[in-house]
């Protein structure tokens, strides 16, 4: 009864600012693992946020980057967690130090191995379909790539990903020039649950059922040491913990000679992303066709 | 009152106790598993998502679930573990423990 007490205010309490934003306040506490100052960002293995996500490993943004000034890999914060609009946005505020005897054993953050201009290595992976494709087999379109495991419960990270992928696989639809001269690719880095046929009932519900969607859109996956080639190729970094795959958040856009665009990690829209996309393959024609 | 009567009820009131308490924590446990796995997406509305999960209130209260598939613990239990379109799968973070407290809970939602 407490408890039907206490969502039913909250409930009321959501319907009273619900008219403004709906902004969440939590309590998050955590070990750092990296942080960008530049960016103002700091990736944290947290404990369990109730009511946000379970205990996890991810970047957050710092709504003011002077507080994390002091702050180093291996220590150990207490921060305030706001979320706004369903997390469409959020960000740590209050960013407090509890224990810094974590500093001596921090590993040093993992950097994009592939800088932009760089080829991308023929690394074999298996598709929805069980076919073999290689990250070379898309040379002559501009591809985005992106990371994510299936069963990832985190609305604000692989769901998100794959919806707003979605999106952008919808528009270049709507307009086959661009569609034809496009790909998207969607990896798995959990090869052991997300098999073939895992990944093509995630693919079709993105798809909404049009199974001919595969021709622009890959998923994939490949086995470990192949996962972790093109992991640490593209600096993506997952690691396995209580059931569930920590990881980062990364989008690489390749040009159609298969070199290294760009990169993006937290912030982007899927505007953006496919402005880019469509950006890169006409700059890509152009160039061929002022060569020609 | 026989000696056997006064037994068989304090062990009946035991029992019951004993029953309530389980059940309580049982329903506690299910009321932090939903707040932790399910309140981010299906009570908030996220624009993000291609689709958006429905609302899980009264989720029992009718004979089919927002799927169309008839609302039973067991085809809840199946939507849980394996997911369902956009829904992921649980299969692997949830124990069978978590999953029969998460649908005792889900049953209390009006």
């Amino acid at each position: 009864m407490k408890r039907l007490t206490t969502t039913g205010l909250a409930a009321l309490l959501l319907i009273v600012v619900g008219c403004q934003s709906q902004t969440k306040q939590y309590s998050l506490r955590g070990q750092v693992l990296a942080k960008d100052q530049a960016a103002g960002q700091l990736t944290v293995k947290h404990d369990d946020i109730p009511g946000f996500m379970p205990a996890m490993t991810m970047p957050y943004k710092v709504k003011d980057p002077a507080a994390m000034q002091d702050v180093q890999p291996g220590d150990t914060i207490a921060a305030d967690l706001i979320s706004v609009n369903g997390a469409k946005d959020y960000w740590l505020q209050s960013v407090r130090i509890v224990d810094q005897s974590g500093r001596q054993t921090a590993k040093p953050a993992v950097k994009h191995a592939l800088k932009v201009g760089d080829a991308v290595p023929d690394i074999p992976m298996i598709n929805q379909d069980g076919k073999q494709i290689h990250l070379g087999d898309f040379k002559g379109k501009s591809v985005l790539i992106t990371f994510i495991y299936t069963r990832c419960p985190m609305p604000a990270f692989c769901p998100r990903l794959s919806s707003q992928f979605a999106r952008i696989h919808e528009d270049l639809a709507k307009t086959p020039g661009d569609y034809d001269k496009t790909h998207l690719l969607t990896i798995s880095f959990d090869p052991k649950y997300d098999t073939a046929p895992v990944l093509r009932k995630y693919g079709l519900a993105y798809l909404d059922n049009h199974a001919e969607g595969f021709a622009h859109w890959d998923f994939a996956s490949a086995d470990p040491a192949d996962m972790r080639r093109i992991a640490d190729a593209f600096g993506l970094e997952y690691f396995e913990e209580d059931n569930q795959i920590s990881h980062s958040m990364d989008i690489v856009l390749l040009t159609p000679g298969g070199t290294v665009a760009r990169y993006w990690s937290t912030e982007w829209t899927a505007a953006e992303l496919e402005a880019a996309l469509r950006q890169q393959a006409k700059s890509s024609a152009n160039a061929r066709g002022s060569k020609g | 009152m026989s000696v056997t009567t006064v037994r068989a009820a304090i062990g009946c009131s035991l029992a019951l106790a004993a029953w309530e308490l389980t059940g309580c924590d049982s329903q506690q446990h299910g009321a932090e598993l939903f707040d932790l796995h399910c309140v981010e997406c299906h009570e908030t509305a996220n624009p993000d998502l291609k689709k958006q999960p429905p609302k899980l209130e009264g989720l029992f209260h009718s004979k089919r679930l927002p799927s169309g598939a008839p609302a039973t613990d067991e085809q809840v239990r199946k939507t849980i573990i394996e997911g369902l379109g956009t829904m992921p799968a649980f299969d692997g973070r949830l124990s069978d423990h978590d999953v029969n407290d998460l649908i005792r809970y889900l049953h209390t939602l009006q």
